[in-house]
């Protein structure tokens, strides 16, 4: 409220336009600005400049394959130029050796470079991700000495004599041709990259960077869309690359060196990683500068190299930022009044469960009615080297109740919480979740059966909206396929409008729909953690683990809170509370268990549990603990 | 003026206050309890003092002159010492080389290194037939013996210790708790911060009950041993849903 | 066999550079988890400051010991403050920023370093004195060793050594170990973490800079682009050995040398890049904590 009260009124209106802007079909707007860019390079009418344009949109091509890898998924690529390579020696042997049209050797230079992205990233994506960049920057090197070494690919003298492009018969030849078919195809590298970055990919992509363990714990299954990022980054090198070698008309190995990785690289910081405009204004800068500055060509890699560090350190963001901020996220979608939106959001979830328990019960599983066994605990134990930090723990939650978990620090709450929800692998034990173990499956598996879950310390996508982090909730509800989003198709956007109504009606469950348009970041800690409720329920979970949500929050908020979480309860959906607020635990839980040093020392009601001498002992110290008063004299 | 003098320290991280001005003081030979629940701020005090945490406003004075502001490092060498939850041990050092990390600051005095590694050793027998050994391998209460053998190779005039008594038998607790009383005998100002209060009051001078930042309850460490609104701060309180 | 053992030779000794730089990325990752990018490129400056020095202001003309002792000394004070320098006004601002963020000037470091040393000393590749050490050498049985080899060798365990006996023997040195394990509680020892993050990037530069020397008295050509591949191969050397942990560092650049010398001796000389970034993918993919294990600061 208060930041936009306090946004200056010129900058209100220039978010309106860019707002407006904004609700135009994304490809009407590229084909418009590409197509008055192209008429007006082409009537200034020279090679010269014609040139510069070609390899801009060479570029381009480049940073916005890059963009997907390092600006969306957050994965420092440093040998992006052996993709470029790759799809250049595919295109160019095609087209020499098999004597191909271009346009047929693009869908393989494609396909070989998205199958080499594949390879680099299957193995490699379980390392950290500095690691991670060392290993492609030593892909990068190993291909272009391979290539260098590779007697059918010409050696270290490269593919001469590739022919130009015959398009139906016309061969093009001049700077004006290639211009024109570099900015078709930039068109279509751009087209496809802002589909993905509106699509449920680039807001899962995103929320990996952002936080990937978090991501992964909502259901984003993050090493799936980790590779998808290196194959989808390669094809577009590949485009760029097979591009490159027709208009050059000769490759060799030292056009695909580090060298051209990092300026690539530079590119996407420069505009700012994440951002398409801001990779054609990168590229334009990494081309056209050093044309510019021609008596200072020696000094150019240095002047990238005084830029890349200074942008880092002063303007991280890049020269023409992604602004994930919307002053009005759900505009032009259907209103619905707030008694409308409780009971669309109880009859959807009742959808979902019907459905849930029906394709259950199919699978020949039993299906827990309410009061019965939702999820069992059995045995659990795990360890830390010698240090057990849950032992031999079972207990079970009936589906419908509000159960939870206290105990002194370190008793082992949040290591069950972990073990139930796949983070880590208990040492023994069984978890049983509608009478099926998860033990053992990966965290965005355990999601999508059923469970949700909030963090003891707020792990929201900070650099998101507030709506965008809802969504990513509700990765595991979509069923539209990556090529669809691609297209943008219609079926996609139904699916997009859906899931953007569905996080309308979170918001507004958890009473924040007004917030929905500024970044996570800049929310108040209360509202950050019912954003972080929003997204555990947008999955229509069986049940949701809240990990200490009170903490931190004034007796309003929690007041506040009681009631959101008995909301939840009454759509159907089990509570499993770990909370150090006693007052309110005593409130709202059905059932509490208590652990100490690992152990289960109590489970009962409410009132059980504040008169239990164990408890009261646990939090406490025992009666005899007074150790016959010690004093000074004494010791 | 006491040893160590706190006064209304308000503590922010990012924009949610954990300290709402926490006012406490303690003076050589005193053991000063800070109790109270999870979350409560009891750790966030001793990390303030200690100078891990930058307070919003308030002071914080040990023997006259003020910690606010100052380097934790820089801390340590005014005679506060901190031993942190957790224990927080170099595990891929020896027993030795950790109690010379504590006494870094005096690390070109090898006399005076000698003398308070003997010391440590007349405290906590054990660390020497363990010298050794490297620390991770130690047992839980030996992890403990030596996180505080360590703070007192800076001979502190105040020492702070966060939950030792944390994943502990009962036993050996009690024998940590035993040790720390002998501490403050000998001179030292102990701050405690202490899950069980009942032991925590047992040894104590004086303690302090916290919950949601503030201080809701101070007092004579015997008195408040029979008080029943101790044991009310830990299973429901004083500031929360129930009386708002 | 004589083969093999001749490649050996010179596999340790190369190698014995490579651990030198690796030693450096050890260091400065184990405390920081900060992939110094620019180490690499630090050699390359260290050998053109000793190369300046020798043909430039002529000190090869000296006596041949305060040649030596000039040429490693100063390039070694030179390259720290550099490194201090970018610590400082690069790395510092950004500790707590997004990994992203650090790696990316980190490499943006590398390249001002390398782009900065052509402005200065220029795009040709210069000669350090090819006579300064005697070149001739004596043979055992088969195998040919050099003077020169020995004594670079013998120079890189001494310095070597010299890093162990600080780094395990020194109240400093244990305190460098122990910021691997827990910046906050160094800081409650009393330990100045900042100074002596400071004395790891002042070992790290002085160490890449000695190597840079040794580098350019074994192969007496040096480029401003040297430091590229070197900082790759020592990189590796130092995830081979498990990243953080020292004697795996130097182990690491001796495995790193052989495999090179193997490789050129055996296969040919355009492969051992492929050779060497094949092992350093494989053991991260296998092994990520390195043959002998990794030490290495919770990320702050």
């Amino acid at each position: 409220m208060i930041a936009q009260l306090t946004e200056r009124p010129v900058g209100r209106v220039y978010a309106t336009v860019r707002d407006r802007l904004g609700r135009t079909p994304y490809w009407s707007r590229v084909v418009v600005s590409l197509v008055a860019i192209g008429v007006a390079v082409i009537f200034w009418n020279d090679d010269y400049v014609t040139a510069v344009a070609v390899s801009v949109a060479t570029y381009a091509m480049l940073g916005l394959g890059l963009n997907i890898v390092v600006g969306y998924a957050g994965l420092l690529d440093l040998g992006y130029a052996a993709f470029f390579a790759i799809g250049a020696y595919t295109s160019a042997l095609l087209m020499t050796q098999a004597h191909w049209n271009f346009f047929t050797t693009l869908p393989f230079a494609v396909l070989f470079t998205g199958t080499a992205g594949a390879i680099l990233g299957y193995p490699t994506l379980r390392l950290r991700s500095d690691y991670l960049a060392i290993v492609t920057l030593g892909f990068g090197e190993m291909t272009r000495i391979t290539f260098n070494n590779w007697e059918y690919a010409g050696g270290p003298n490269g593919v001469l004599g590739i022919p130009w492009p015959n398009f139906f018969g016309y061969e093009l030849n001049t700077q004006a041709d290639f211009f024109i078919v570099g900015l078709f195809l930039l068109a279509i590298a751009m087209i496809f990259a802002e589909h993905l970055d509106h699509s449920r990919l680039g807001r899962g992509w995103v929320a990996i960077r952002e936080d990937e363990f978090a991501a992964e714990s909502v259901g984003v299954p993050s090493l799936r869309l980790k590779l998808f990022a290196y194959v989808m980054g390669g094809m577009w090198g590949g485009l760029a690359g097979a591009f490159f070698a027709t208009r050059i008309g000769a490759i060799d190995p030292t056009s695909f060196t580090f060298q051209l990785s990092v300026l690539i690289l530079i590119v996407i910081v420069l505009g700012g990683t994440g951002s398409l405009p801001g990779v054609l204004l990168g590229a334009l800068v990494v081309v056209a500068l050093p044309e510019l500055l021609r008596e200072l060509s020696d000094v150019r890699l240095l002047v990238f190299a005084i830029l890349l560090v200074g942008m880092m350190l002063l303007r991280p963001q890049g020269l023409w930022p992604r602004i994930r901020r919307k002053p009005k996220p759900f505009y032009g979608l259907q209103e619905e009044e707030p008694e409308d939106v409780a009971a669309r959001i109880l009859r959807e979830h009742q959808v979902q469960m019907e459905e849930r328990d029906r394709r259950h019960a199919a699978a020949g599983h039993k299906v827990p009615a309410a009061g019965e066994i939702l999820l069992e605990v059995d045995g659990l134990v795990q360890q830390f080297g010698g240090l057990r930090a849950v032992d031999n723990v079972s207990f079970s939650v009936r589906r419908g109740e509000i159960f939870s978990i206290i105990g002194p620090n370190g008793g082992g709450k949040t290591t069950l919480f972990n073990c139930i929800t796949g983070v880590q692998r208990p040492k023994r034990g069984r978890v049983l979740f509608d009478g099926r173990s998860i033990v053992g499956l990966r965290p965005h598996v355990i999601v999508s059966r059923g469970i949700g879950r909030t963090f003891q310390g707020i792990r929201l996508f900070k650099n998101m909206a507030v709506f965008e982090n809802v969504m990513v909730g509700l990765y595991p509800r979509h069923r539209t396929m990556t090529w669809q989003a691609m297209l943008h198709t219609p079926g996609e956007r139904k699916d997009e409008l859906r899931t953007l109504q569905e996080s309308r009606r979170w918001l507004s469950f958890v009473g924040l729909e007004s917030m929905a348009g500024q970044l996570a970041s800049q929310l108040s800690y209360a509202d950050q953690r019912r954003v972080e409720i929003a997204r555990a329920l947008a999955a229509h979970p069986h049940l949701v683990l809240f990990d200490e949500p009170a903490a931190g929050m004034n007796p309003t908020e929690k007041l506040e809170l009681v009631g959101i979480i008995r909301k939840i309860r009454d759509l159907g959906i089990t509570v499993v509370l770990i909370e150090h607020d006693m007052s309110l635990v005593m409130r709202v839980s059905g059932r509490i268990a208590v652990l100490d040093h690992g152990i289960l020392i109590a489970l009962g009601k409410p009132a059980e549990i504040q008169n239990d001498p164990a408890v009261i002992e646990a939090y406490l110290g025992r009666e005899d603990d007074d150790m016959g008063r010690l004093t000074a004299q004494e010791a | 003026m006491a040893l160590l003098e706190v006064r209304d320290l308000h503590v922010y991280y990012g924009n949610i206050e954990a300290l709402k001005g926490i006012s406490l003081s303690a003076n050589p030979g005193q053991i000063v309890a800070i109790l109270g629940g999870n979350g409560a701020g009891k750790t966030t005090t001793l990390r303030t003092i200690s100078g891990l945490l930058r307070p919003r406003s308030g002071s914080v004075m040990c023997a006259g002159k003020s910690l606010v502001g100052v380097d934790a490092h820089v801390i340590v060498g005014m005679g506060v010492s901190h031993v942190p939850e957790g224990r927080r041990i170099f595990n891929i050092l020896n027993v030795e080389e950790n109690l010379n990390l504590g006494g870094y600051l005096i690390r070109a005095q090898h006399q005076l290194i000698k003398e308070r590694k003997a010391a440590v050793f007349g405290l906590f027998p054990r660390l020497a037939e363990r010298r050794g050994q490297l620390a991770g391998t130690l047992s839980g209460g030996e992890q403990q013996m030596l996180a505080i053998g360590r703070a007192l190779m800076s001979d502190p005039k105040v020492l702070m210790l966060d939950e030792p008594s944390l994943g502990l038998a009962p036993m050996l607790a009690k024998s940590v708790l035993k040790t720390v009383r002998e501490i403050a005998d000998r001179g030292a100002a102990v701050l405690l911060v202490e899950q069980n209060a009942r032991q925590a009051l047992a040894i104590a001078d004086h303690a302090y009950v916290i919950e949601v930042g503030r201080i809701v309850l101070e007092g004579n460490a015997a008195v408040l041993a029979k008080d029943e609104r101790v044991q009310k701060a830990y299973l429901g309180g004083f500031e929360s849903v129930g009386s708002a | 066999m004589g083969d093999f053992l001749q490649y050996t030779v010179i596999g340790l000794t190369v190698g014995s550079f490579y651990a030198l730089v690796a030693l450096g990325y050890t260091i400065v990752y184990g405390i920081i988890r900060l992939i110094n990018f620019a180490q690499g490129d630090l050699s390359m400056v260290g050998a053109f400051l000793g190369w300046t020095l020798l043909v430039s202001f002529g000190f090869e003309h000296l006596p041949i010991y305060l040649a030596l002792v000039i040429a490693f000394v100063v390039p070694m004070i030179g390259t720290a403050v550099v490194n201090l320098g970018i610590l400082q006004f690069a790395y510092k601002p950004l500790l707590r920023r997004s990994l992203l963020a650090i790696l990316i000037t980190a490499l943006g470091m590398s390249l001002l370093l390398q782009n900065s040393a052509e402005l200065i000393w220029g795009a040709a590749i210069e000669a350090y004195p090819p006579n300064l050490l005697p070149s001739s050498g004596f043979f055992v049985g088969p195998v040919h060793v050099t003077y020169v080899q020995i004594a670079l060798v013998v120079a890189s365990l001494l310095l070597m050594g010299g890093l162990v006996a600080f780094i395990q023997g020194t109240t400093i040195g244990t305190a460098m170990r122990a910021l691997a394990v827990d910046h906050d509680a160094a800081r409650l020892m009393g330990i100045n973490v900042d100074a002596v993050i400071r004395i790891a990037f002042v070992l790290g530069a002085m160490l890449a800079a000695a190597s840079g020397v040794m580098l350019g008295i074994y192969y007496v050509q040096i480029h401003f682009t040297m430091g590229f591949l070197l900082g790759l191969r020592a990189f590796t050397a130092a995830v081979l050995g498990g990243i953080g942990n020292i004697p795996g560092a130097m182990a690491g650049g001796m495995l790193i040398g052989l495999l090179e010398a193997y490789t050129t001796g055996y296969l040919s000389g355009t492969w051992e890049d492929v050779v060497v970034f094949g092992v350093l993918i494989t053991v991260l993919i296998v092994k990520p904590t390195g043959l002998f294990g990794e030490r290495v600061a919770e990320r702050m």
